[in-house]
């Protein structure tokens, strides 16, 4: 029950980080999906990029938070203090289950639709919109649901360089050894998880559907 | 210190004419370009940073809420940031303008020597390798050192008879440590330490966040670790600080770090800088910090007292003028 008192009295500052922290994921996997799906598309078209880009997105994977933020302070435009780097950094790690999953959707579709497709006499760009992406959406989907959810939980890190969210609250509660205050940011981040697993998992069985 | 980071972003993403969902996100998404190309302009306000445990959150409104104070320029909080690696190239950089930063994190975990134990010559060639390198000042002293503390739980100590780091090593064998991620790693942590007492616990030691160390000690799921000399933590859970009998642990001294160029600019900013100077002491330092750690009271406002309380004793003579 004093949990409960504790969360009331810092309703504002809640909802506040909480908004902070929609607003960073929410940015980031938009530009990842901007940049990762065409890249996603490109890779199936292009085999000799396969190697080196879906490399490149996996060892970025592997940069540890802290080291890539601090890399980030001195470059320009990107980089610095606040929400740019902390987007630049989220929109990093949210690259490879988005490329990945564009890759393997269209990969995926049906070889026998796309023969079809062929024998209709469409172009190459026809038989991409309306075969194979249409027929790979629904893995698509699953890439950027999963990016979501996994950005939820990354963007506690943006309390590092200042950019606000819900980390600001789990990070400060742990220095200080409050565990109300970790709560008070670890409960809307995993409501927020829990959220977004579930929206986009209608929205992916929608687009499933479509086939 | 709560409401310390900007909310541009949020607040452009509500700009009128963002009508319905796909119209919210459409702007939601010009809005984010917009302020991810135009987040700089404006009078250029003094940048105070912090590092992020309390007492630099503490230090970090000292410092604004003293500069807003005793001069006219405009002040912007970035407290609470990852770490003296993140602060340091935050102000390399010119993201910050000053944070207070320690003479012997400096010393070592900056420029990398090897630890020294006198206290004026790492202010001095700390001071002067930060002129040279990036052009930073180190103002005078604050006053207090915060420097690494050995701690144990008081009844273990009692009946272990430990008091010193020589008797600790007599006796690590027994004992379970667990130190921060910095302290594992810095030059003038464990290793160190380890090499100058002979120090061999049960284990290797546990490497975990310092917030989480003191509940870990506390709880008895450690028996040793390293915190801070200032932490209020101490006396509240019971801690006893080893005396460091062979000082190996270089000075840290804490002391504002700035930039050349706000300083050379306003000439009363360093006036007001310097007041700082000698007012903090180690006592006053860990009565602040046990006043947010252990009583849960709000940063600013346990920094503003002080603040008041102090400029009501600056010398009216000494006052600034604008």
């Amino acid at each position: 029950m004093e949990l409960a008192a504790f969360l009331a009295t810092h309703r504002a500052e809640i909802l506040l980080r909480t908004w902070e922290h929609v607003w960073l994921v929410g940015i980031s996997v938009l530009l990842a999906c901007l940049v990762g799906i065409p890249t996603g598309i490109a890779l199936s078209r292009r085999p000799r990029l396969r190697g080196p880009v879906l490399g490149g997105v996996n060892v970025i994977q592997t940069i540890p938070s802290l080291a890539l933020l601090g890399f980030l302070i001195p470059a320009p435009w990107i980089g610095g203090l606040g929400t740019r780097p902390a987007i630049v950094a989220l929109v990093a790690y949210a690259l490879l289950p988005i490329v990945k999953n564009t890759f393997e959707g269209i990969r995926s579709a049906d070889p026998a639709a796309r023969e079809a497709g062929v024998a209709m006499g469409m172009t190459p760009n026809q038989l991409l919109w309306q075969v194979e992406i249409p027929l790979g959406l629904g893995v698509i989907m699953a890439g950027v649901r999963l990016a979501t959810v996994i950005g939820i939980g990354v963007a506690t890190i943006a309390a590092f360089i200042g950019a606000g969210g819900l980390g600001a609250l789990i990070f400060r509660g742990v220095s200080m050894v409050d565990s109300r205050l970790v709560l008070a940011g670890a409960i809307p981040a995993a409501l927020l998880a829990l959220a977004a697993d579930l929206g986009l998992g209608w929205l992916e069985r929608r687009l499933s559907r479509w086939r | 210190m709560a409401l310390s980071g900007p909310l541009r972003g949020p607040a452009a993403a509500r700009r009128p004419g963002a009508g319905g969902a796909s119209g919210a996100w459409r702007a939601t998404a010009v809005a984010s370009l917009a302020c991810l190309a135009a987040c700089r302009g404006g009078p250029a306000p003094l940048v105070v940073g912090s590092k992020n445990f309390t007492e630099q959150d503490l230090l970090g409104e000292i410092v604004a809420q003293w500069v807003d104070a005793r001069t006219d320029i405009p002040v912007r909080r970035r407290l609470h940031l990852g770490g003296t690696f993140i602060a340091h190239r935050a102000l390399v950089a010119g993201e910050l303008d000053l944070y207070v930063e320690y003479t012997g994190t400096a010393y070592t975990a900056v420029l990398e020597r090897p630890p020294i134990h006198d206290r004026d010559s790492v202010y001095r060639e700390v001071a002067s390798a930060y002129r040279s390198r990036w052009d930073l000042e180190w103002l005078p002293p604050l006053g207090f050192e915060n420097t690494f503390a050995i701690l144990v739980r008081r009844g273990m100590a009692d009946s272990l008879h430990l008091s010193k780091l020589s008797d600790l090593a007599a006796q690590a064998a027994d004992l379970t440590a667990g130190f921060g991620y910095e302290f594992m790693q810095r030059e003038d942590g464990f290793r160190g330490l380890s090499d100058r007492y002979g120090l061999e616990f049960a284990g290797p030691p546990r490497e975990m966040d310092l917030g989480l160390i003191y509940r870990a000690l506390a709880d008895r799921r450690i028996d040793v670790t390293a915190g801070n000399s200032t932490d209020g933590r101490i006396e509240s859970l019971d801690l006893r600080v080893l005396e460091d009998d062979l000082g190996y642990f270089p000075p840290y001294q804490a002391a504002i770090v700035a930039r050349s160029d706000p300083l050379r600019e306003h000439p009363v900013l360093r006036t007001a800088l310097v007041e700082l100077s000698g007012r903090l002491d180690t006592r006053t330092m860990r009565r602040l910090n046990a006043a947010v750690d252990v009583d849960g009271r709000d940063v600013a406002a346990v920094a503003g007292e002080w603040v008041r309380r102090e400029l009501a004793a600056v010398d009216d003579t000494a006052a600034i003028s604008p």
